[in-house]
């Protein structure tokens, strides 16, 4: 056992308290540069301050699936070698999906609102919300894939599977209900949500992606580890549901 | 080949069975629109490409469905997976067999919406084009995505979440494509028609390499 | 709604989304470790080999 602490029983490492009060800070700054600081926009007034959430917190959705498909094929190549190999990347795609998933929960929360304030509706059948809509259930599915029960490998090796397939399918996808929109198009319809972006907005946004970044990188570590502790405690139980059934058979007789 | 060819007549012979139920069930589903609907002709004949796809979507995954609970109720995932059958053969032989259901399937619903819809056909060409296009992109997609939820419990619910954000462009292709093949609304139907033949094809890549992977317990 | 409120129901919603998370998985974390008694748990990305090599 490592270290068994009687007292405070934490799960933090230096690294994760330095990144977790930095993410506090930085997103702390960034409500106060979002919200105060920047300029109201020409256009859609107050309204543009939603800029700041919705856009880096969909990137960030991009990124955090983007990472899951890259330890996805890690997986898939190191476990090839030995079924128990790779653990680790199998992790990290379940953690940066997860995380990816809460963000683009939060993209089309901020987004319907901002389209209800700018468009007047809280829904269009607009190429962008469309496909994000398509991604969220897609993600939702991978995670009900990996909690499914099964056994531990097996699961994994289809997750990994599914994230892949999915890296290649969700290009399709968007490019499908792209032109589908854009030949759909009335004149007159969908105007666009992006206001320029100059001066203090630029480096308000820019500013913003990296606090929501600094965010995300300290939630996928913490997620991370609650999964390897998921593991360590369903392993513990195994041993433990064994070595109570030998006993039995040792002291029944 | 020759294995292939008798896992497809194996699994056609349990598909009539299916088929019986399934078959019947769609042309009930295309009632049901028109119940939905209000029975509102202009609405259903300009709907019809869409509600047909709707309709393909729900017998097919019930099709691809039966076909994973077959396999793993027989106890033949095991089977398979150690017999000499390759991969390849393998998810070809299902995908191969699926068309098949799904395109009878099809075979009903075609003049099920022709005479409930009352709508008429345009461009057989492309009709025909778009309907095995997307029968392609739904076998080798279900096949696929059958494996991912095959032989496990919540396999029901799971598999329907996984395969329908992935065959959306399919439906939204197909049903764009029929529209134009029976005349409801003049657009770029051979190009939908093309975009589910990539789909197919880009799917039939995938899953002849992650067949192996994911046929492998452990 | 107006503008401004828009933005401070937006931006509230984001925040209460994110603490949420965030407290479900560090409290989530620190309770099975109790479970387990483990104190500092430091399972580094790096290191894991996926073998359970402690205890």
């Amino acid at each position: 056992m490592l270290g068994a602490n009687s007292g405070a029983k934490m799960t933090a490492t230096p690294v994760t308290r330095v990144l977790g009060v930095s993410a506090l800070a930085a997103t702390a700054l960034m409500a106060v540069l979002g919200l105060i600081v920047s300029p109201p926009d020409v256009i859609q007034g107050e309204a543009v301050r939603m800029l700041y959430v919705h856009v880096p917190s969909i990137w960030i959705a991009y990124g955090g699936f983007a990472l899951t498909s890259i330890s996805s094929v890690l997986f898939l190549r190191r476990s090839k070698r030995r079924a128990d190999q790779g653990r680790h990347y199998d992790r990290l795609a379940g953690s940066a999906a997860e995380v990816g998933v809460v963000f683009t929960a939060i993209t089309l929360i901020t987004g319907m609102l901002w389209g209800k304030v700018t468009w007047g509706t809280y829904w269009q059948w607009d190429a962008r919300l469309t496909t994000t809509v398509l991604l969220f259930v897609t993600y939702l599915g991978y995670l009900a894939l990996r909690r499914l029960p099964a056994e531990p490998t097996v699961r994994s090796r289809r997750a990994a599977v599914m994230a892949l397939i999915s890296f290649v399918n969700v290009p399709i996808v968007h490019y499908s209900v792209d032109w589908w929109r854009t030949l759909h198009q009335k004149a007159s319809l969908s105007v666009g949500r992006r206001p320029e972006i100059t001066g203090e907005m630029y480096w308000t946004l820019l500013y913003s992606t990296l606090a929501v970044t600094i965010l995300a990188t300290w939630l996928i570590i913490h997620r991370y580890r609650v999964i390897r502790l998921e593991e360590l405690r369903d392993e513990e139980g195994l041993e433990a549901l064994i070595a109570s059934r030998l006993n039995k058979d040792v002291g029944g007789h | 080949m020759l294995l292939v060819a008798r896992k497809d007549l194996r699994v056609e012979r349990r598909a009539k069975i299916a088929l019986g139920q399934v078959a019947p069930l769609a042309l009930l589903i295309l009632m049901v629109f028109a119940f939905a609907l209000d029975a509102n002709t202009s609405l259903l004949e300009r709907g019809a490409g869409g509600l047909y796809w709707l309709a393909v979507l729900y017998g097919g995954t019930l099709l691809i469905q039966r076909s994973f609970d077959v396999e793993t109720d027989d106890g033949n995932m095991d089977a398979l997976r150690m017999s000499a059958i390759g991969m390849p053969s393998l998810f070809l032989g299902k995908a191969l067999a699926l068309f098949v259901q799904i395109t009878v399937l099809e075979l009903i619903l075609g003049p099920g919406i022709l005479l409930l819809y009352n709508v008429g056909v345009v461009d057989w060409a492309l009709l025909f084009a778009a309907a095995i296009a997307g029968t392609l992109a739904f076998s080798v997609c279900g096949v696929l995505w059958g494996v991912m939820s095959a032989g496990l419990r919540v396999r029901a619910t799971l598999l329907p979440l996984l395969l329908v954000p992935v065959l959306a462009p399919v439906l939204l292709a197909g049903s764009r494509a029929f529209e134009t093949a029976l005349g409801v609304r003049a657009g770029a139907g051979w190009t939908w028609a093309g975009l589910m033949f990539v789909i197919a094809a880009v799917h039939t890549a995938l899953g002849l390499g992650a067949f192996g992977f994911l046929l492998e317990e452990g | 709604m107006s503008e401004v409120a828009t933005v401070v129901v937006g931006w509230g919603i984001t925040f209460v989304i994110l603490a949420t998370y965030s407290t479900w998985v560090v409290l989530r974390g620190k309770g099975i470790g109790q479970e387990l008694g483990i104190g500092e748990v430091e399972p580094d990305v790096e290191q894991d080999t996926g073998a359970t090599t402690d205890s």
